[in-house]
């Protein structure tokens, strides 16, 4: 039954890839940047979460929406301080908007990366767990409590998300204006105000999935830059800016490298999704469910 | 002045001002005795020579690459791996850098080809990542992360000095006469409108291809020499945050100007040396440096300074 138990161990990490991802595609699709400082996101809800409930003792059910505080401030103080000159008439002399976001960002990345490295330490925190369940058989899979309470959590997020972009005001307003900036604000939103909270969302669920995971990854400074490189191929492959292909593109992603490292190579599992980045950009360039545009 | 001359008279002024830079390079032995201090200042002139291969793409071509560092090391482990499994001398090795990575370039060019901004961006980044993670695998061909051992040139540090010193001088010619020419016009006609430069009979496809095989040839043979004077090579010369610092090299010296690469090159890698002693904040400046001047002064410092010196130079 190893193909069952890599069946499900695969979509739980699709689960908290989803949960990174979206917010990039959500990014992607209001401001058609690529946030290279994503990672950052996850990497800063990991440390919130570890140095919380370790060094003050808190619960971590505790230490959980403060890592999500810290999530929401980063990326509201990122869409205040940097994104601002992409919409509000940036005289470009020398730079193209999408160079000048992937500077700042990818500069941002190494600035937040060394920032930790310098404060907190190099080394890596073994995370507390949210409940002390060692390994448990689930019918013919085997699972850590650890793992089935923050599969769950995310779960319950993406469910959440889902029916705030559907149903809430604000979430209407995001689709409004990722699908156009001057439409939206003609019909009267605050373009610029739902841009700040793509921000702060996306921070938030980059943020958790980081924390979700502290426990099984054992957050370092640099903890953030597999998820992002995984959350950039997901965005590819569901179609840039798409919010659903995100969600099932991480699932996708997450089944076929459970798979991938066990038949294929455990080496190579790290190139296996860049491998697929390249493959959809070159054949499939709008992705699974994607919108046309990314040529010149 | 008619438009049709500022260009050159700008490149000219450009380039008298990297020779200059050059020139102060070239003495620096007279006055430097330390072989660690003169390591310093090669490592900064290699960067120096990626920096302006990244700028030819990015700056002039606008062809934003995460993949610099990348083919720094793609060429140095050609080198490496001719040497350890032919024992091919250095003066065929070194330029079978040259060709592997030109090569290499010219298919990534024509990957990415009809990829614009944060998709060639992701891409070039999805390629670097791949070559680093393929040749740290690959333990029994390339010996993994150990690294692998190189012959070297000289064993003489100044010699190995002007080594590098020559082959700036060589590449910033060699931009110099690109730049131009017809080439570099089309280059920085497709960076400000790829759509009207085709439309006014530029091939796009053709002058892309160029710009990714030169500048990526320009780092295979700055990561070549790298690998025989350091006589050691491993994935580490591929690190995303090589190519990071090189972009911060770029982008704080001042993007699309020779001189802006060069400065930009020697001040943050000899003020990083020096910021080592205050405890290993050199990365934290510079990225935050990069962030305010990409939001500040995209000009970079040499745009700041050339506005000084030569009123006409500004954009």
């Amino acid at each position: 039954m190893l193909a069952l138990d890599l069946l499900v161990n695969g979509l739980i990490y699709g689960c908290f890839y989803a949960l990174m991802a979206v917010g990039l595609a959500m990014i992607f699709g209001v401001l058609k940047i690529v946030n290279f400082a994503h990672g950052e996101f996850f990497m800063i809800g990991a440390y919130t979460y570890v140095l919380i409930s370790l060094k003050l003792g808190v619960s971590p059910w505790l230490a959980l929406p403060a890592a999500a505080l810290a999530g929401a401030l980063l990326g509201w103080l990122v869409e205040r301080l940097l994104m601002r000159p992409l919409y509000q008439g940036y005289a470009s002399w020398g730079f193209m908007k999408d160079e000048y976001a992937v500077v700042v960002t990818f500069g941002l990345s190494l600035l937040l990366i060394n920032l930790v490295d310098k404060t907190v330490g190099p080394y890596s925190f073994q995370g507390p767990p949210l409940v002390d369940i060692g390994r448990f058989p689930l019918g013919p899979v085997m699972l850590t409590g650890q793992k089935a309470i923050a599969a769950l959590v995310a779960v319950a997020l993406m469910v959440a998300l889902a029916l705030f972009i559907k149903r809430s005001v604000w979430g209407l307003q995001i689709q409004a204006v990722a699908q156009n900036r001057l439409g939206a604000s003609l019909a009267g939103i605050d373009s610029t105000r739902t841009t700040s909270l793509i921000f702060v969302v996306s921070g938030v669920l980059a943020a958790l999935s980081g924390a979700l995971l502290a426990p099984l990854v054992n957050p370092s400074p640099d903890v953030g830059t597999f998820p992002a490189i995984k959350s950039y191929v997901i965005v590819v492959l569901g179609g840039m800016g798409s919010i659903w292909g995100a969600m099932i593109a991480a699932l996708i992603l997450g089944v076929s490298e459970a798979f991938f490292s066990v038949y294929v190579s455990y080496d190579y599992r790290d190139a296996f999704g860049l491998i697929i980045l390249i493959a959809v950009l070159l054949l499939r360039p709008e992705g699974l469910l994607g919108e046309k545009g990314r040529t010149v | 002045m008619s438009a049709g001359r500022l260009w050159p008279e700008r490149l000219r002024f450009d380039l008298a001002a990297t020779l200059v830079l050059c020139a102060a390079l070239a003495i620096v032995p007279i006055f430097v005795q330390s072989p660690y201090t003169l390591g310093i200042i090669l490592v900064s002139v290699y960067f120096a020579i990626i920096a302006l291969a990244w700028n030819l793409l990015a700056g002039y071509a606008g062809q934003f690459s995460l993949a610099p560092a990348a083919f720094a090391m793609l060429g140095a482990y050609t080198t490496a791996l001719l040497d350890h499994y032919w024992h091919v001398p250095l003066v065929v090795g070194i330029p079978a850098a040259i060709v592997s990575t030109a090569l290499l370039g010219w298919v990534l060019g024509k990957l990415v080809l009809n990829l614009s901004g944060p998709y060639l961006a992701l891409t070039t980044l999805a390629f670097a990542e791949i070559a680093r993670v393929v040749i740290g695998n690959s333990y029994e061909f390339t010996r993994g992360d150990q690294g692998m051992h190189v012959a070297t040139l000289t064993q003489s540090r100044v010699g190995y000095y002007y080594i590098f010193l020559v082959t700036l001088l060589a590449v910033i010619a060699l931009l110099y006469v690109l730049l131009r020419g017809r080439l570099g016009r089309f280059m920085m006609a497709i960076r400000d409108d790829p759509v009207g430069a085709s439309s006014r009979g530029i091939d796009v496809v053709r002058t892309k291809s160029i710009a990714f095989c030169v500048s990526c040839a320009l780092c295979g043979l700055a990561g070549s020499l790298y690998g025989t004077f350091s006589q050691l090579v491993s994935p580490e010369l591929g690190l995303l945050q090589q190519t990071g610092l090189v972009l911060s090299m770029v982008v704080i010296g001042g993007m699309s100007t020779l001189t802006g690469s060069l400065l930009g090159a020697l001040l943050v890698y000899l003020s990083s040396e020096w910021l080592r002693g205050f405890g290993n904040v050199q990365i934290i400046v510079f990225a935050l440096l990069v962030i305010l001047f990409a939001r500040y002064l995209p000009g970079g410092l040499w745009g700041l300074v050339a506005g000084r010196l030569r009123p006409a130079a500004k954009r």
